[in-house]
């Protein structure tokens, strides 16, 4: 469905993602992971069109650059990781704007359809209560759910989240992840993310691509990529060991 | 030895006689600060810093006296040659100096106590004119004619003032009309000349009533007041720059303008030197002579008393 | 079945516009029968209906004030509040920044430059004088718009924070001490540092008039056709491209109308300041941050408030008129604190 090679971002001289290549096909869920600074929050703003980069990226081989804002958005949906507003909107005109893509040009008009889709992302996210709210007024959880919400109502076919469990809450965390594990079950869609608890993306990823200061380290089926061999290389340390000591205190 | 006491007593002798003579050729004059200035002997080089100053000093025939001049004077045109310094806000006390004046004539409201005291440090003589209506245009006259040991020309240019007011005044009859002043085009926002400027004292002279006697000095005021207030006469000091109608026309021309006394009659009159109606300088008396003209007809012309 | 309805309820109901527009045609009379000369009412009426029906109108001082001077007045003044409050609202929707205005940002000193030197260099356009003044003004306006984003920019590219305004603030007195230059050197040809500074609509006719309403349907037909795009950029630019916007043409269209709108306000009456900074800011309070009811609502509220200050500005000293920035600056300054530290509170 989504495919990137060669893609490079530079910052000045420095380049922050250094040529990766990836693929991702309907069902899977491509986790990106590595530590700070290893450039995973730069390669999805450049999948999401946001900076300027080299290389291609394609959407069943057409270049994501010469599409219209909006085509894409009805493609993919991404939730980005700095979510601040600035004004009192209510929760529920936040998440009407994930139906902005369908609603401009020739298909306005689909009212019924756009509240319909606006109603069932209140609902998985848990927000019907919250939808006069001002998003002011919410902690950070429930503004997470809200830009999640909104992703959801937006019916993109790959979503692309950067740290989608920011701010939430444990019950939330599991919430979210099976909501988007089973949103994933539908034909014809994939998911792209990053997350930050390595348990997490073994837990639901189906593949991997690890990155470590803008190179690619290893990528392919979760279980290959997500190796003590690499991640200890990429982090340092001997991750599987602290994580088992962390677990081994609740026993 | 002898020759000694002699020459000293004839030294002493002429020390004496002199004496009375310095005392009697230094001029006293107060200025319109109210301060008092004495100079040993008429003044030779002077820089008038506004424009009435310098049409004074010309008009007592002391033109050859004048070393500089502030930036905005321009009359009489055969004094533009000389050096011009800034005046107001922009005076600058180095470009005084360098011209070696013995008196600088100035308004006291645009100049700092410390700028006039640096003046009087590097002795130059500060004279402070600052007339705000004809009785102080006579005084400023008089003033300047003592500093320049010209008082007798001064006196005449004051009575030449004088008479020719009277002379309009003794031809008027007061029939109430009104005069309304246009200082700034409709474009520019209306402004007036109210109570207190030469043009309200021009338009008593002439018989008439200044429409805006209720406002103080120049002020911005409201069209509608124009129209409500129908003045008989307008008088506008909007320059012609070449471009678009002429001030008259255009006036004449306004949108709601039409049924007022002064338009419907056609009594819209452009002085031909906005100067001469607002400085306060011996020209006051051509702004009046215009005015006359303009409101009771040519067959009735006065001239000039001189 | 209230939750269904609710996403409809997005626009203003007929009502509420009713309402709205009731509100400003009384503001409107209440202007036109107000001034510094007193005329009847019905004198008032008379003159007003008759001319509104072409009957023949008796010639008399009430036709002459009331049709000629006023009324025209009146109608700009309500279509420059409306549009400099467009413009301020449109403004901090695309900013995200409640704090950005044309007079905070320098757009409108930007175009005050432009109508200066227009008019001193004697620059026109065939068939039109003023026309070439009016370009130039909206130019000037646009280019300082562009300076003044690109500045703020590269030093904070979330635009967010207050350094724009600071930007905005120093480029503001910058531009007027070059206003002021070109208005000591050529006098005779521009039109008072005054009236550039704070503002006048002595002397308007019928002419600006349709200039201001052309103005304005064009312009703000553009502005409120991008009230969902604007809903976007406030809630975050970022954000605004994952949902679809077309983040660079809607800005781009948007600063260009905002640019034309204001370089028309400005060669027409000079800078206006506070208008575009506070009315937005009331009606946000009163109907919400959603640009579908907020632009309309910001529109009536500008209107409605230039023209009282306006008549404020008009009759407080009659004879003696004021500058409208005197009133609006005063009003406005007085009103920026309460809602700021109102808001702070509420946070």
């Amino acid at each position: 469905m989504l495919q990137g090679d060669h893609i490079t971002v530079r910052y000045g001289r420095q380049a922050v993602v250094n040529d990766i290549s990836f693929r991702l096909e309907e069902g899977q869920w491509l986790m990106l992971a590595g530590p700070n600074g290893a450039g995973k929050s730069t390669l999805i703003e450049a999948i999401a069109q946001g900076v300027p980069y080299e290389g291609t990226i394609r959407w069943q081989g057409e270049d994501l650059r010469v599409m219209k804002p909006n085509q894409l958005a009805r493609r993919i949906g991404v939730l980005s990781q700095r979510n601040a507003v600035g004004y009192a909107y209510t929760v529920e005109e936040v998440v009407g704007l994930g139906r902005y893509a369908y609603s401009s040009g020739f298909l306005s008009g689909r009212r019924g359809e756009d509240r319909d889709h606006v109603e069932q992302a209140l609902e998985m996210t848990g927000l019907t209560g919250l939808r006069r709210a001002s998003m002011l007024t919410l902690s950070g959880g429930e503004m997470q759910r809200a830009f999640l919400a909104q992703v959801f109502a937006q019916d993109p076919q790959v979503l692309i989240l950067d740290e989608p469990a920011n701010h939430l809450d444990l019950n939330y965390q599991q919430q979210i992840f099976s909501l988007i594990r089973d949103w994933l079950k539908q034909p014809g869609r994939a998911v792209l993310s990053v997350v930050h608890d390595l348990s997490l993306a073994r837990r639901y990823g189906t593949h991997a691509l690890l990155l470590d200061r803008g190179q690619c380290v290893a990528s392919g089926a979760i279980g290959d990529v997500m190796t003590p061999e690499h991640l200890n290389g990429v982090y340092g340390m001997d991750v599987a060991a602290w994580l088992r000591e962390l677990l081994s205190q609740w026993e | 030895m002898s020759k000694k006491i002699v020459s000293l007593f004839l030294a002493a002798l002429m020390l004496i006689g002199c004496l009375p003579a310095l005392a009697d050729e230094a001029i006293t004059v107060t200025d319109m600060h109210g301060r008092e200035i004495t100079l040993t002997e008429p003044a030779t080089r002077i820089v008038a810093m506004q424009p009435s100053d310098c049409e004074i000093l010309c008009a007592i025939g002391c033109e050859d006296a004048l070393v500089g001049i502030g930036q905005y004077c321009d009359y009489p045109a055969s004094i533009t040659s000389l050096p011009v310094v800034h005046s107001g806000a922009e005076t600058n006390v180095e470009e005084i100096l360098a011209l070696q004046p013995q008196v600088v004539l100035m308004n006291d409201m645009t100049q700092s106590e410390e700028q006039v005291k640096q003046l009087e440090e590097n002795g130059v003589k500060v004279v402070v004119s600052s007339a705000t209506d004809i009785e102080g245009v006579y005084y400023a006259i008089r003033m300047i004619g003592a500093l320049m040991d010209k008082s007798e020309e001064a006196e005449s240019v004051v009575a030449d003032m004088q008479d020719t007011f009277a002379d309009i005044q003794s031809k008027v009859t007061d029939e109430g009309k009104t005069v309304y002043f246009e200082v700034s085009p409709l474009q520019y926002g209306l402004w007036t000349a109210g109570k207190g400027t030469f043009m309200d004292e021009l338009a008593t002279i002439c018989g008439l009533k200044n429409a805006f006697d209720d406002v103080n000095g120049w002020a911005e005021v409201s069209e509608e007041q124009v129209i409500a207030r129908d003045p008989d006469y307008i008088v506008t000091i909007t320059m012609y720059f070449g471009e678009g109608p002429l001030p008259v026309d255009e006036i004449l021309g306004r949108e709601g303008w039409q049924d007022m006394k002064a338009v419907k009659n056609a009594q819209v009159f452009n002085a031909s030197d906005s100067n001469a109606l607002s400085r306060p300088g011996p020209r006051l008396k051509d702004a009046a002579v215009e005015l006359y003209n303009f409101i009771y007809g040519a067959e009735e012309e006065v001239e000039p008393a001189a | 079945m209230n939750d269904t309805r609710s996403l409809r309820q997005e626009r203003f109901a007929p009502v509420t516009y009713a309402l709205l527009t009731a509100a400003l045609l009384a503001t409107m009379a209440l202007c036109v029968c107000v001034g510094s000369v007193p005329i009847s009412l019905s004198d008032t009426v008379t003159a007003v209906w008759r001319a509104l029906w072409g009957l023949p109108i008796p010639q008399n001082i009430a036709k002459n004030i009331i049709l000629n001077v006023r009324l025209p007045r009146v109608l700009c003044v309500a279509l420059s509040g409306a549009s400099l409050s467009l413009c301020g609202a449109a403004m901090q929707g695309l900013l995200r920044n409640p704090l950005a205005d044309g007079s905070t940002i320098g757009v409108s000193s930007g175009a005050a430059l432009g109508a200066v030197i227009a008019m001193a260099a004697g620059f026109t356009l065939p068939g039109s004088s003023y026309g070439g003044v009016m370009i130039s003004a909206m130019a000037f306006a646009f280019g300082a718009l562009v300076l003044i984003l690109s500045l703020a920019y590269a030093l904070d590219r979330s635009l967010a924070t207050n350094s724009i305004i600071l930007i905005g603030v120093i480029f503001t007195m910058f531009i007027s001490s070059i206003i002021s230059l070109v208005v000591t050197f050529a006098s005779e040809h521009t039109r008072s540092l005054n009236f550039w500074t704070l503002g006048s609509f002595s002397g308007v006719n019928y002419h600006q008039v349709k200039l201001l309403a052309l103005a304005l349907v064009a312009c703000g037909g553009v502005v409120l056709r991008y009230s969902r795009e604007l809903n976007a950029f406030a809630v975050g630019e970022d954000n605004a491209r994952h949902v679809g916007v077309n983040v660079k043409r809607v800005k781009l269209v948007t600063l260009i109308t905002i640019s034309v709108l204001i370089g028309v306000c400005v060669s027409i009456s000079g800078t206006v300041s506070f208008v575009g900074l506070v009315m937005p800011h009331i009606a946000r309070m009163l109907v919400g941050p959603n640009h579908r009811r907020l632009l309309p609502a910001s529109m009536f509220a500008g209107a409605i408030f230039l023209l009282l200050a306006d008549l404020t500005a008009r009759t407080l000293f009659s004879p003696i008129e004021l500058s409208i920035g005197v009133v609006t600056s005063l009003v406005g300054a007085v009103a920026f604190v309460i809602i700021f530290s109102r808001t702070r509170k509420a946070r």
